[in-house]
């Protein structure tokens, strides 16, 4: 027979055990962060392609990106007949007034190729070695990281990677890492090629039921799958939205057919036969924002690339992209809902080199590679510089700041956002991640 | 009043009989029994469609629904042009969705007329399962299809073939 002690004391260890077996969390974790976000939205802006410091920040042909940037002096004029024109910037000021341009952020380590590039940004992990370009990264993903560690969970509805083209791209939504994967990776879209003359013959003539007849497919495709013993949702049928949000996104689909089909993306920002492909990708980045408002958003620009081949148009096209991360910003900030509660992070995914290679544009410039030492052929530290600049509300991202030192690096960006959206602390250890406390990109918030 | 003589042999009869009696019950009531066993063939148990194991690439996808809705092969061209278009967004079942609903606008799509609901709606049934997924249906999925198609109007063949085509089965082989 129990005494009144032992009672008193069975119930007390009782009842502490039902107060904290709530909070032993899956991951091993004892209690929950406090999941306290600095803001609801945050848009990752990959300035890349390849774009070198001494063109962007350092304005040595004058300034080349007046929409993000302040100071320097007009273009150089031997490139100037290049330079496409563009109507005025969308912004009252640079958006450099609007946040902390780090001035010499570096992407220290591996391959000074797009896709590494690229893979670093997005997993927050250098990998030092050429990547096979058919598969997802090993790592995993800022977005998987967003999809499984954010509370309350989310879908792939408010987590989005936009990429201007095909190729490695599509496989960045998510990782082969087997405690991630596509269940928890980001919807995929790359505008230029589904928005197309082509998408729309493959796509913009869908066949419609009636209600009724939704009703017996359900139906029929309900039957079917039952007996089946099998589902199809292995990698290969990439990530999983639910039936109502593939409906949304039908629909989204649709809508932006029509919006094609209307002529509304006929020079749709008024910059005439200007609109490269960048800025067709960041525009529809921008359908993506107004119509879903996600929490999460990755857009990609690349033309500056030419820079291989033509210097006069890498710097053209650093114009363009420059004129495009202003609009982008623009439009943020007249959705509702993610006005004042955004912070858009830009940088490019690598720089490009000091020395020159051999092709000769028609304005007497030399073009430039991307090869850093150790990359396996010649090269120079120059592809290892690039800026990072990041604008927000000024109640969570320090205005005007400009640092000059060499400070940040690439693989901080995805422990920075983690910590914006409120998630960075449950992230297991062992992910390798950099720590937000360690990182010089913080300095850039409150 | 008998002699003792006469009542030994009486006993002896009596004894004789019961003996006889025990005998013959004995060996009518040790009759060996007869097991009789009701067997079936065996027969192993499993779900339609369940040698399934592979999942069709996207390539063979795209080629064998081109195939089963307009009974030719797919041109080269057509199938580069789709290929790029279903990589350029993530979710696969949505896009194959969408691919599927735009094949069934085109001219020239192959889906046959139902019969008549008291004609031969079971042959309409058995060929578009073994059209579609390459093997017949059981005799539940044959039930079910027919009452289906007895009972809603709004099963028409191209809302037959469209939902058994966006089945988890049709994506395997």
């Amino acid at each position: 027979m129990m005494d009144r002690r032992k009672f008193i004391r069975k119930a007390g260890v009782a009842a502490a055990g039902a107060l904290a077996a709530p909070w032993l969390l899956p991951g091993g974790r004892l209690f929950a962060a406090s999941g306290l976000r600095k803001v609801n939205h945050v848009v990752f802006l990959l300035f890349a392609g390849g774009v070198r410091n001494l063109e962007s920040v350092q304005f040595n042909d004058g300034n080349l990106m007046p929409n993000m940037l302040s100071g320097g002096s007009s273009i150089s004029p031997d490139i100037l007949p290049a330079m496409d024109a563009l109507p005025p910037g969308p912004l009252s000021q640079p958006l450099q007034n609007y946040g902390t341009l780090f001035r010499q952020f570096r992407y220290k380590q591996g391959p000074t190729g797009h896709y590494n590039g690229h893979t670093v940004a997005v997993t927050g992990q250098y990998v030092n070695t050429d990547l096979n370009i058919r598969e997802a990264p090993r790592n995993p993903t800022l977005f998987e990281y967003y999809r499984k560690h954010n509370s309350p969970q989310q879908t792939a509805l408010n987590c989005w990677w936009v990429a201007n083209s095909l190729g490695p791209y599509p496989a960045l939504n998510y990782s082969s890492d087997p405690s991630y994967g596509p269940a928890y990776g980001a919807n995929f879209i790359s505008p230029n090629f589904l928005i197309s003359q082509n998408g729309f013959n493959a796509l913009g003539y869908p066949a419609a039921f009636s209600a009724s007849e939704e009703a017996a497919i359900r139906n029929i495709r309900k039957f079917s799958n039952g007996v089946f013993n099998k589902s199809y949702t292995d990698p290969s049928a990439g990530v999983v939205n639910s039936p109502a949000e593939a409906a949304q996104l039908q629909q989204f689909i649709t809508d932006l057919y029509a919006k094609a089909q209307s002529g509304q993306y006929i020079n749709p920002w008024g910059v005439g036969a200007s609109m490269n492909n960048d800025m067709y990708n960041v525009m529809f980045a921008e359908e993506i924002i107004q119509r879903f408002k996600p929490e999460l958003l990755v857009v990609n620009m690349q033309d500056v690339d030419i820079g291989h081949f033509n210097f006069s148009q890498y710097a053209n096209n650093l114009r363009k992209a420059d004129w495009a991360a202003a609009h982008f910003w623009s439009i943020i900030q007249s959705t509702p809902g993610m006005a004042n509660d955004t912070v858009m992070v830009i940088a490019p995914e690598h720089g490009r080199n000091f020395n020159p290679n051999t092709s000769l544009d028609a304005y007497g410039r030399l073009a430039l590679d991307h090869t850093a030492p150790g990359d396996g052929v010649s090269g120079d530290q120059m592809a290892r510089e690039i800026f990072c600049l990041v604008v927000g509300p000024p109640t969570v991202v320090k205005q005007g700041i400009v640092i000059n030192t060499p400070a940040g690096e690439s693989t901080e960006i995805v422990p920075a956002i983690a910590n914006l959206l409120g998630f960075d602390n449950n992230i297991p250890m062992s992910s390798g991640l950099k720590n937000y406390n360690q990182c010089d990109l913080a300095q850039a918030f409150y | 009043m008998s002699s003792p003589a006469l009542i030994t042999d009486r006993n002896m009869k009596k004894k004789l009989w019961i003996g006889l009696f025990l005998l013959f019950v004995l060996f009518t009531a040790c009759e060996k029994e007869v097991d009789y066993l009701y067997e079936v063939n065996p027969v192993t148990v499993s779900s339609a469609g369940s040698g399934k194991s592979n999942a069709k690439s996207t390539t063979e996808f795209l080629t064998i629904a081109w195939a089963d809705l307009f009974g030719t092969q797919i041109p080269q061209q057509e199938l580069i042009q789709l290929n790029t278009v279903y990589q350029a967004f993530g979710d696969k079942k949505l896009i194959e969705d969408r691919i599927l609903l735009n094949f069934l606008t085109r001219p020239g799509v192959q889906i046959p007329a139902l019969p008549h609901v008291n004609g031969d709606t079971l042959q309409f049934v058995v060929s578009t399962y073994k059209k579609l997924y390459n093997r017949s249906p059981d005799a539940f999925e044959q039930y079910y299809m027919k009452e289906q198609i007895r009972l809603n109007a709004a099963m028409s063949p191209r809302v037959i073939w469209y939902a058994l085509m966006t089945a988890d089965e049709y994506r395997y082989y």
